[in-house]
């Protein structure tokens, strides 16, 4: 069965859509996910704003750009899908629990590439519903790189038993690494990463989704952790991340890894490593 | 911006009208060194046993085949994951309808990117003989065309005096992912080239060379990662059959060539990437990745088969030699012939084809760090030099010229045991493809056996099986990389 | 071990230089240096290598930088066991840098190792004015509300403004060019002359990059593939059209500009890197640096004339027993009153110290493949630039062929070396 294709002419612009994606979702029937495909092609990279990424998330400048860079170019079609009238759920207020990334290949800055993002699998969890996001980076015909968000969509009804998900147990450690978040944190990867949601930003925002202060994107904490890794890191290789606790901003956390067969295990966690706000296992 | 046809074709009505025209989401193919997971067949139509002795070699147990001889075809209990005729020795055209019934009930229990490999003799005497020697090729074509979600049909046929060791690199290709897209394809396996030679030593010992912090190079998983969800794939006992030796790919910083360097280097070579200097940083990249070197070198300069030469001989030691080089740098400058002009005409001809005419004499006159006794040489030519293409006409010359050049010189060069091929990719999925219009482009890259483009690591494996010691009987063919392209023989 | 061992240049590479607050205005030291460090690994195949030690600095280069060197070595595919230092000699840093390794090499502390340097323009520090830190470090200190926003409150708007750094010599007031104005001036070097030289120092670089001379000393970055500086089709006639900007005869045209690059050589010593499958280009024969007291009135750019009056005369040579001069362009007419001091019989006695004047020499060995007018001047970069341009240039001549280098340096202070074809 081929799924619907809603190609769109250019990346949606984040601004608009995301305060239709930030109305809470009054529906109280069976969530429901759109069922096409967003897809733009011909996207060309933003040179300068990779730049400017590189150096948020801690990345060397180079030609070749990070995987979660592409994670990047995809967003605004996360955005996309769930703020459409086919979705029930909405992003504000969904949870990103884990990422799993593969880059097939290194991808040059220079490259015009096709991106497209499906919504699906999405099935019930005792706080509500989780679902996936299937983010997809081609030339042509040749994927170079593939990712998948699962999201936590609280209070989403989903027919069916809740599966548990296994979090990964992480033992604490002492940390090898040991960094400092601004409390402008948020706001420098917002102008990078082009997500507007307040609550990164904004302490209201912040508070009225239960946190103190606002909390910086997970997805700059698995940016900043393969940024450590760096050049310990091979041409082409899967990542997998699951996002424990939230970083409240500012704040000082730690941060571990560890060569293993095949690649790297890491965490960022607490100062003092006893907690753990995100593990990763790096697989070549 | 996507073009309005663009548009048109991934949009949802477009989607409908393309699938209708049978361009609907193609398979998707068991890649890497990998046997299918289900259990293979073999049939042996005459009694010939280099075959089973050559999958004997390999550590592959295949089952017995069922025959199509009663009123209802036979049904398999199962799946299977291919079916390796031997039709050796077949000399009569009434002996082909052992092939039809063994073929039958196998077609039927093929499974996703399942295999269906032919071997037959090619030296035959007497009118009937070489006529079945010919059906056999017609066959072998009809079945990849009719065979559906990514299996594959190829025909080999054996020189006089070849044995099942020189069989066995060409056997273990075909039925592991690493053929992926090689389809409805026949080429020659002799007996081997004498002097296959030791690995080069390489003095070169950089204090401590070591990977940073035991990570493995990039790309070696990808190379030597053995076997998928069921059995492993033991079709080829040595995964890093190349270790120990160099090998030089020219155009190496993009596309197909990393992905050639990277295939080779995960088998075990130490590379040479050779690209213009345009390219340096990628090419830097590439290189410290795989543990190799960069050779920033434009292949037309006139010394640039001295150049790579002088690179083997200053890195590695004067005694070292170059055991392979992949031809692989190539450029397209499109245009009807009727609006070529000779400038056009020249640089395409002068880097596709006369830069290779003019290394390779170079790296074979014994200086240090040029090609051992024992080498390899493989070229790149394309199905648009075999079946020409509207627009290529130089493009379309020079890779002819590489095809012709691979049949000219592998006779010349076999008694110092070098092998000289080819792979003639067709749609493969790279920059210079993505500048192909785009109506043309999805036709293109739909219109073979396999309803899609091949990947860049597709032309890689095939280019390492020819840089195989053990593919040492396998010289003077030209293998295209197609998916069993509609255009063309 | 042998004392001294033979320090050897194996070869060179580089990025592009390109022109400041272009196309690697968005690239910092570090990026800038990690990519010429992969690229010399690459070139060498030294991917996973320990070296003895990488040796670089940056003349403009953030306090956050301190560990510039290290942290590009940590970003590159060197092997992380690989120890690195910052050097800073101003302009003459990429230069120092590698006699800072040569001599490691020489004495047995090192075999292997790696000399060079970075600068970004682009990507130049930016510092708080100094009442705005005042203010800042006061409320830091405070124990008290009150007192914290007393000190706060001290900070005036002016105090807000951002200080870019400036090349101005502290101790005189005047910028570099200022300075060369006056050299120009007191040596009446022309106009014409400097006009020729710097059309000279872009034909020749063309011509070098046209040959593929670079093909193994410069590996692109970014994008760019060639320096940015670099005019094949200028001329003596459009550079006459520029209008000066310091001094009557100093134009934008033959003064360098800003510049964004990086550059490292690979040396080692000779046995070793014969043994280890890296063939020299030219050895290390010596080095030495100088200063003049330029607060006094001495020229600030001529003091690579001492260092290499004291270098000659330490290896009994004459100035025209060298075959290839790299005299460093920081403007084309440093490099006229340089010539112009050699010739001079009474600089050379009263200032040198010299029976003699050193002489003139063959101006067709001077920066015969262009120099910084041409390529640009990334001011760290440069001494890197010119050893492994050279080194190639004496081995291709053949053994035993001898290049001066010459760099001078803000502070009026010259650093120069001697290397001689392997």
């Amino acid at each position: 069965m081929d799924a619907d294709v809603d190609l769109l002419a250019g990346m949606p612009r984040l601004g608009p859509l995301f305060a239709r994606a930030a109305l809470p979702s009054l529906h109280r029937g069976p969530a429901r996910l759109p069922r096409s495909t967003a897809v733009v092609t011909g996207v060309r990279q933003d040179v300068a704003r990779l730049a400017d990424y590189d150096r948020v998330c801690g990345f060397r400048v180079r030609d070749a750009v990070p995987p979660t860079w592409l994670h990047v170019l995809t967003f605004p079609l996360h955005v996309h899908l769930l703020s459409g009238p086919e979705s029930t759920i909405r992003l504000a207020g969904v949870v990103h629990v884990s990422n799993r990334m593969r880059l097939h290949r290194p991808v040059a800055a220079g490259e015009v590439l096709d991106v497209s993002v499906r919504a699906g699998n999405l099935r019930p969890h005792r706080r509500g519903a989780l679902l996936d996001m299937v983010g997809e980076v081609r030339r042509g015909d040749e994927p170079v790189w593939e990712g998948v968000s699962t999201y936590l969509a609280p209070g989403a009804r989903v027919a069916g038993e809740p599966e548990e998900v296994a979090r990964p147990a992480v033992e604490p450690r002492s940390p090898i690494a040991q960094w400092r978040l601004p409390a402008g944190l948020g706001r420098d990867y917002r102008r990078v990463s082009g997500d507007p949601n307040p609550i990164h930003t904004n302490v209201l925002a912040a508070r009225a989704f239960g946190f103190a202060r606002p909390i910086i994107h997970g997805m700059w904490t698995h940016a900043r952790l393969l940024a450590a890794l760096d050049a310990r890191l091979p041409a082409a290789y899967a990542v997998d991340v699951d996002f424990l606790r939230p970083v409240l901003l500012p704040s000082t956390v730690g941060a571990w890894w560890q060569a293993e067969r095949g690649g790297w295990s890491a965490a960022v966690t607490s100062r003092d490593g006893s907690r753990a706000h995100l593990v990763a296992r790096v697989r070549t | 911006m996507a073009g309005l046809l663009e548009r048109a074709f991934t949009s949802a009505p477009g989607r409908a009208v393309a699938s209708r025209l049978g361009l609907a989401e193609p398979p998707v193919l068991r890649r890497g060194p990998a046997l299918p997971d289900e259990p293979l067949v073999l049939a042996s139509l005459a009694g010939s046993t280099l075959v089973s002795d050559t999958l004997a070699l390999l550590g592959v147990r295949a089952g017995e085949p069922l025959l199509d001889d009663g009123p209802e075809p036979p049904a398999y209990p199962g799946r299977i994951g291919g079916i390796v005729v031997d039709a050796r020795d077949l000399r009569r055209i009434d002996q082909l309808e052992a092939l039809r019934a063994v073929l039958r009930p196998a077609l039927r229990a093929l499974a996703a990117s399942g295999r269906v490999v032919l071997v037959a003799d090619d030296d035959v005497d007497g009118l009937e003989a070489r006529a079945v020697r010919q059906a056999l090729d017609g066959i072998s074509r009809t079945v990849g065309k009719e065979l559906r979600r990514g299996a594959t049909c190829n025909l080999v046929f054996v020189a006089t005096g070849a044995s099942a060791s020189d069989l066995a690199s060409t056997l273990g290709f075909l039925l592991e992912g690493r053929s992926a897209f090689v389809d409805g394809q026949s080429w020659t396996v002799a007996p081997r080239l004498p002097l296959s030679p030791s690995p080069t030593p390489t003095p070169f010992l950089p204090p401590s060379a070591t990977p940073a912090a035991g990570i493995p190079a990039a790309g070696v998983a990808l190379g030597s990662e053995r076997g998928g969800g069921g059995r492993r794939g033991d079709a080829r006992g040595d995964a890093r059959p190349l270790a120990g030796r160099i090998v030089a790919v020219t155009g190496a910083a993009r596309g197909i060539g990393a992905q050639i360097a990277t295939v080779a280097a995960g088998q075990g070579a130490t590379v040479v990437c050779v690209d213009i200097p345009a390219a340096g940083e990628a090419l830097a990249a590439l290189a410290n990745g795989l543990h190799g070197t960069a050779l920033q070198l434009d292949v037309t300069a006139p010394d640039a088969g001295e150049r790579i030469a002088a690179h083997v001989a200053s890195r590695h030691g004067e005694t070292a030699r170059l055991y392979g080089i992949v031809h692989n740098a190539g450029i397209t400058r499109d245009k009807l012939l009727v609006n070529t002009d000779a400038q056009r005409w020249a640089q395409v001809l002068s880097v596709n084809l006369e830069a290779e005419l003019r290394i390779n004499p170079v790296l074979l006159d014994g200086r240090p760090g040029g090609l051992a006794d024992g080498g390899r040489i493989v070229g790149v030519a394309s199905t648009s030099g075999i079946a020409g293409n509207r627009g290529q006409a130089n493009y379309a010359a020079s890779k002819a010229g590489v095809a012709g050049l691979v049949r000219a010189l592998a006779p010349e060069l076999a008694p110092r045991g070098i092998t000289v091929n080819a792979v003639a990719p067709g749609f493969i999925e790279t920059d210079m493809t993505a500048r192909i219009p785009f109506v043309q482009r999805e036709v293109f890259r739909r219109t073979n056996s396999l309803s899609q483009g091949g990947l860049p690591v597709d032309v890689a494996e095939t280019i390492c099986y020819f840089l195989d010691p053990d593919s040492a009987g396998v010289t003077g063919q030209v293998v295209r990389v197609c998916g069993q392209n509609l255009v063309g023989a | 071990m042998q004392l001294p061992r033979t320090p050897v240049v194996v070869g060179g590479n580089r990025t592009p230089f390109a022109k400041a607050g272009t196309r690697y205005a968005s690239a910092g030291n570090t990026d800038l240096l990690t990519a010429a460090l992969d690229g010399l690994v690459a070139r060498f195949g030294l991917a996973g290598s320990e070296l003895d030690e990488v040796a670089a600095g940056a003349v403009l280069k953030h306090s956050r930088d301190f560990n510039l060197t290290r942290e590009a070595v940590l970003s590159s595919a060197l092997a992380p066991t690989t120890p690195a230092v910052d050097l800073q000699q101003a302009c003459g840093t990429g230069l120092e840098a590698v006699v800072y390794v040569a001599n490691k090499i020489s004495l047995g502390q090192a075999s292997v190792g790696i000399g060079g340097g970075v600068d970004s323009a682009s990507d130049a520090p930016i510092a708080v004015s100094e009442g705005l830190r005042r203010a800042l470090l006061a409320a830091n200190r405070a124990r008290t509300l009150p007192e914290r926003l007393r000190a706060l409150a001290s900070i005036r708007p002016g105090h807000l403004a951002p200080v870019a750094p400036q090349v101005v010599e502290p101790r005189t007031g005047l910028s570099m060019g200022e300075h060369q104005a006056r050299t120009t001036a007191a040596w009446g070097i022309s106009r014409e002359a400097q006009d020729e030289l710097a059309a000279a120092s872009h034909a020749h670089l063309a011509r070098a990059w046209d040959a593929g001379f670079f093909d193994d000393l410069v590996t692109a970055y970014l994008g760019v593939s060639r320096d940015t500086v670099l005019r094949p089709d200028t001329s003596v006639e459009k550079l006459a059209a520029l209008r000066p900007v310091f001094g009557d005869t100093m134009t934008a045209g033959n003064s360098t500009a800003l510049t964004d690059g990086a550059a490292v050589v690979l040396l080692a010593e000779q046995e070793w890197a014969l043994a280890h499958g890296l063939p020299p280009l030219a050895r290390i024969v010596d080095a030495q640096v100088a200063a003049v007291d330029h607060v006094a009135g001495d020229d600030l750019l001529l003091a690579p004339t001492h260092a290499v009056a004291r270098l000659l005369a330490r290896q009994g040579m004459s100035l025209q027993d060298v075959e290839l001069y790299e005299l460093h362009e920081a403007f084309a007419s440093t490099v006229l009153a340089t010539l112009a001091a050699w010739e001079s019989e009474r600089y050379c006695r009263d200032r040198l110290g010299l029976d003699a004047p050193l002489g003139a020499i063959d101006r067709s060995r001077l920066n015969v493949n262009g120099s910084s007018l041409a390529a640009g001047h990334p001011f760290a970069a440069t001494g890197g630039r010119i050893v492994a341009t050279l080194a190639k240039l004496l081995h291709e001549r053949g053994s035993g062929a001898r290049g001066l280098v010459s760099v001078c340096a803000a502070g009026g202070q010259g650093v120069v070396a001697l290397l001689e074809a392997v």
